[in-house]
Formats: C-alpha cells, structure tokens, sequence
C-alpha cells in the first residue's frame, strides 16, 4: 500500500473518530442545539451590552455586525482550538489510546489534522446559525447575495490552518502536564483578548496590541468583516486594502506555522524522552 | 461500644469531604491558575468591549462584579453538579452510598470546601481586575453588600446540591450539559450588564438562577448608578426564598434520585 494511502486513511479515521466523540453522546438535533447555544448566548450578551451604551439609537447595526460576526466566527478557534489540545490530553489520560496513535502507520499530524477538522464541522453549522438568527433578529446588513466569497473562503482557510497549527503545539505541549484541564479554554481565552473578535485591537495597551497585530487571527477577522459586510464593515486597519489584508493574513499564519513546528517538534521530543505520552493521569 | 450519634456523623462527613477542597486550594496549581485566569480572561475582555464603546467607568464595576460571581458559578457547575458524575467515574459513589452516612452531607461539605475554594480566586480577580482598570466602589454601601453576598452564594451552592441530584441521572452528555451552562446562564444572570437590561420576562426567567437578584443588589449598593431591576429589599427576599426553595428541593430530589439510581444501578456505572 502506497504511503499516500496509508495516510489519507489515517486521516479519514482520525476525522470520523473526532466527529464521533465530539457528537455522538446525544442526537443530532441536540447536538445542533447544544453547537449554537454558547456562541448564541455570549452574541446577545455583546448585543445587550452595545444597546446599552448606544441606547438603541439609529445606526447601530454597522457595529452590531463587527460584534456579531467576530463572535460567530469565534467558534472556530473555540472548537478548533480548545477543542483539538483537549483532544490530545483526553486521548492520553481518558482514552488511554495516545501511544496507539504514536505506534500506528499515520503520521501523527495527518491523525490531529483529522481530529482538528472534525472539531471545525461543528464549528461551521454553529457560525452559520448564529450568523442567520442575528442577520434576521438585528437587521445586520448581511446580504449572502454580496458577500465576498473569494476572500471569506482564502481567509478562513488561512486561519483555519494557522488555528490547527497552533493547536496542535500547544496540545503537546501541554502533554507536559499531570492535568491539563481548562488549559486549552485558557488559551482560547487569551487568544480572544488579542484577536480582534470582540473588540478593535487598537482598544488594547501598546504591548498587547502589537502582539495583537502579529497573530493571523487578527486579520482573518478583518477579512471576515470585510467580505461579509463590504463596504459599511468597520473596520481596524482603515489603511489595508483587502489584498494587504490577506497578504498579512499569509505571512503572519507561515509565521505562526512554522513556529507551532518549532514548538511541537520540541514538545513532542520532549514528551517521548520523558515517557509522557502514556503517562496515567488525573481522569 | 458506643455509637456515635447522626449529628457527629452528619457533621464529620462535611468537615470530611470540604477537607479536600480546602486543601486542593492550593495543592493543585494547575487547577489554581484556570480556575484564576478563565474568568479573570473573560472579564478582561468583557472590560475592553466597554472601553471600545466608551461607556462610563460604571460599567467596567458591573463586568468585574460579574467575574467574581462567575467563579462560584463555575465552581458550582464543575466541581458541584457535575460531582456524583466524576465520582461515579472514579470509583466513589458507591463508597459514598455504603458509608454510614447521607449524601446530603457530602453535598455541603463540598458545597463548603468549593465555596471557599471559589472565594479565594473571586477575591484575586475583584483585586486584579479592579486594580488593572481603576474600577472603584462606593465603601458606604460594603458591608450590606457582603451580606447580600454570603445569601447569593448560600442560595447558589443549594442550588448546586440540586443540580448534582439530577447530574446523577447523565451520562457522557453532562460534561456538554455543563458546557452549555456557561454562556447562557451569563447572559440570562446579567454579568456583564445591568439585569434590568434584560426586560421583565427574560430577567425573571433569569431570576430563578440566585446570582442575577445577587448581582443585581450587590451592585446596587456598591454601584451607584446601577439602573434597577427590582426594589433591593425584594431582591434580598427573593435571594432569601431561594435558599429555603433550592435547600428543600434538593433534599427531596437527592432521596428521590439516590432511590432511583439504586433502582436502576446507576451508582455504579462507569460512564467516563
């Protein structure tokens, strides 16, 4: 059997096992239910936030958008990100099938890329729903006929490996540790702060804004607004045409990917030199 | 041989079980820096959201009151609810069901050992977060607060023992039941926005959860400004209901549900 093949089959099954841990504790439609209600939840938080200070007024739905959109989209680096260096420490200390993983014929990025994507599938149902019910329940001026479809798709794919990438080294990363948890909805929390979801980065004090300006999340979300919203997008680099946008969005995820290697090579080395990687732990 | 009496017993196994809690305190650092920095991470951005839209300095008090409040509901729904479930996981419910004791004695001891556990990481976030973003309160109305707080989470943890009662019945689905109790519950308690915000009927229904009248009176009286949800003296009624209401119901559903559970050899099963 050809090495191709080998691998596109580990993949295939490391994606449908992903799915099926991620969704197969209930039925589908609860698990529809339970996928949207969270970002849902935290849309309206930033809504009734927002009336509260701008009284409602007229005008208001520009930013309702940035808020909206930012938090939709926001399901992804949740899910992808929490949800994949989770992943990594449930299959070690839960499932104790981790070193099975290391032992099989696929690579072992080819089987967390496919743990990786399986999270974003719940990812993708939970961003359109919750992009749909505040599109119709707010007036946002989201119009799918307009969207710029190009440049939502290079965007998010972009972001989307710079996510796993990241994810994945801090997932091993954390194989350092006796317990892990909560660690990677730490670390999607923190991303939060400098990414621009929520907020414009220039909100944030100087250090933490520069780093802000280095992570592709940031212009993934600039480019998310921008292909979504057109021309009443607000926006946090005024300056940026679209194409500097994702010329940004390409650097800063090469950047981002190459140190996730860096990292992860490290941490894994590391991980195998100490007997980590069936270490019994706190489950 | 002499016995010794249901009280001693009933009153050792909470000093028994909030033992570990209190310990774990501190033993746990893992633990220590999530249960910190989640909720200290998510009321700083929450404070940055305020500060992009330049809101008065006021609002920046209600998102770190909500932070603090956050962690005892967290605490509430990781380390109460979800409990029997992780116990019966590892082994322990049914130790616990053969004890010579009841389970509503374990129950407040973790409720104990858990509300202090939650204290000590609510009291860095209030200080961190206050000190961090200049937030500053009106001393006067302190001390009642803090009495409006030790009802709040006296009624929050009983209805934590509620919750762990009918955790008992879930299976794999209670970790995702407790993930979804997060955002929503935010939102519908009003932490990082005035409750009255919410509209009568989203924050009465938000009102069935002791944190939102909680909420809302502490930061009416270290808060001034705060627009008013419902009189301060009704909310501390009402928070006062609760504990009675939430206390009451989870001793009938603990007894009900332990029967249950007996019935259909749930305390046994290993689900994790």
């Amino acid at each position: 059997m050809s090495t191709a093949i080998r691998q596109w089959r580990g993949f295939k099954a490391a994606t449908r096992l992903g799915w099926q841990i991620s969704s197969n504790w209930t039925q589908p439609l609860v698990f529809v239910l339970y996928s949207v209600l969270r970002p849902l939840s935290a849309a309206f938080i930033l809504v009734v936030m927002y009336r509260v200070i701008s009284g409602g007024g007229a005008n208001t739905a520009a930013y309702l958008a940035f808020l909206v959109s930012g938090v939709a989209f926001w399901s992804f680096v949740q899910y992808g990100f929490a949800g994949l260096s989770n992943g990594i420490a449930e299959d070690r200390g839960e499932y104790k099938m981790l070193k099975y993983v290391y032992t099989s014929p696929a690579h072992f990025y080819v089987y967390l890329l496919g743990r990786g994507l399986a999270q974003l599938a719940s990812a993708v149902a939970s961003a359109l729903i919750v992009l749909i019910v505040a599109t119709i329940a707010l007036g946002l001026p989201i119009n799918p006929l307009h969207i710029n479809y190009p440049l939502l798709l290079a965007g998010s794919s972009l972001a989307l490996l710079a996510v796993i990438g990241l994810a994945m080294a801090f997932g091993v990363l954390l194989l350092q540790a006796r317990d892990a948890h909560g660690y990677g909805e730490l670390g999607s929390g923190v991303l939060y702060v400098i990414s621009g979801a929520i907020f414009p980065i220039s909100v944030l004090p100087g250090i933490l804004a520069t780093i802000a300006s280095l992570s592709p999340l940031v212009y993934w979300m600039e480019s998310i607004r921008r292909s979504l919203l057109g021309s009443q997008a607000i926006r946090m680099f005024p300056s940026l045409s679209d194409g500097d946008v994702l010329l940004r969005l390409l650097v800063t995820t090469a950047a981002t990917l190459i140190l996730a290697h860096l990292v992860f090579s490290w941490a894994d080395r590391t991980a195998r030199q100490k007997g980590l990687i069936d270490m019994e732990t706190n489950w | 041989m002499s016995h010794p009496s249901a009280m001693r017993i009933f009153l050792k196994t909470i000093v028994a079980r909030a033992y570990p809690r209190f310990v774990a305190a501190y033993r746990n650092r893992a633990w220590l820096i999530t249960e910190t920095l989640l909720p200290l991470v998510g009321t700083i951005a929450m404070i940055y959201v305020y500060r992009a839209l330049h809101a008065p300095a006021r609002f920046l008090g209600f998102v770190v009151l909500g932070g603090v409040l956050l962690a005892f509901w967290q605490n509430v729904i990781w380390a109460m609810a979800t409990q029997f479930f992780w116990d019966r996981g590892a082994g322990n419910l049914e130790l616990f069901a053969m004890a010579p004791t009841s389970l509503a004695a374990i129950l407040l001891g973790m409720a104990l050992g858990g509300a202090y556990v939650s204290l000590t990481r609510a009291a860095t976030i209030l200080l961190v977060a206050s000190v961090l973003f200049g937030v500053s309160y009106s001393l006067s109305g302190l001390l009642p607060a803090l009495g409006v707080f030790v009802l709040t989470i006296s009624a929050l943890y009983c209805l934590g023992m509620l919750l762990a009662s009918l955790f008992l019945f879930y299976q794999r689905e209670a970790w995702q039941l407790a993930d979804a109790m997060q955002e929503p519950i935010y939102f519908l308690s009003g932490f990082y926005f005035p409750v009255r915000s919410l509209g009568a009927v989203v924050g009465g229904v938000g009102s069935l959860i002791p944190l939102t009248l909680g909420l809302d009176a502490i930061r009416q009286l270290i808060l001034p400004g705060t627009p008013q949800f419902i009189p301060l003296s009704v909310e501390v009624l009402a928070v006062v209901a609760q504990i009675i209401a939430y206390a009451a119901l989870s001793q009938i559903s603990l007894r009900y549900l332990e029967r249950q559970a007996r019935q259909d050899a749930r305390l046994i099963l290993r689900s994790t």
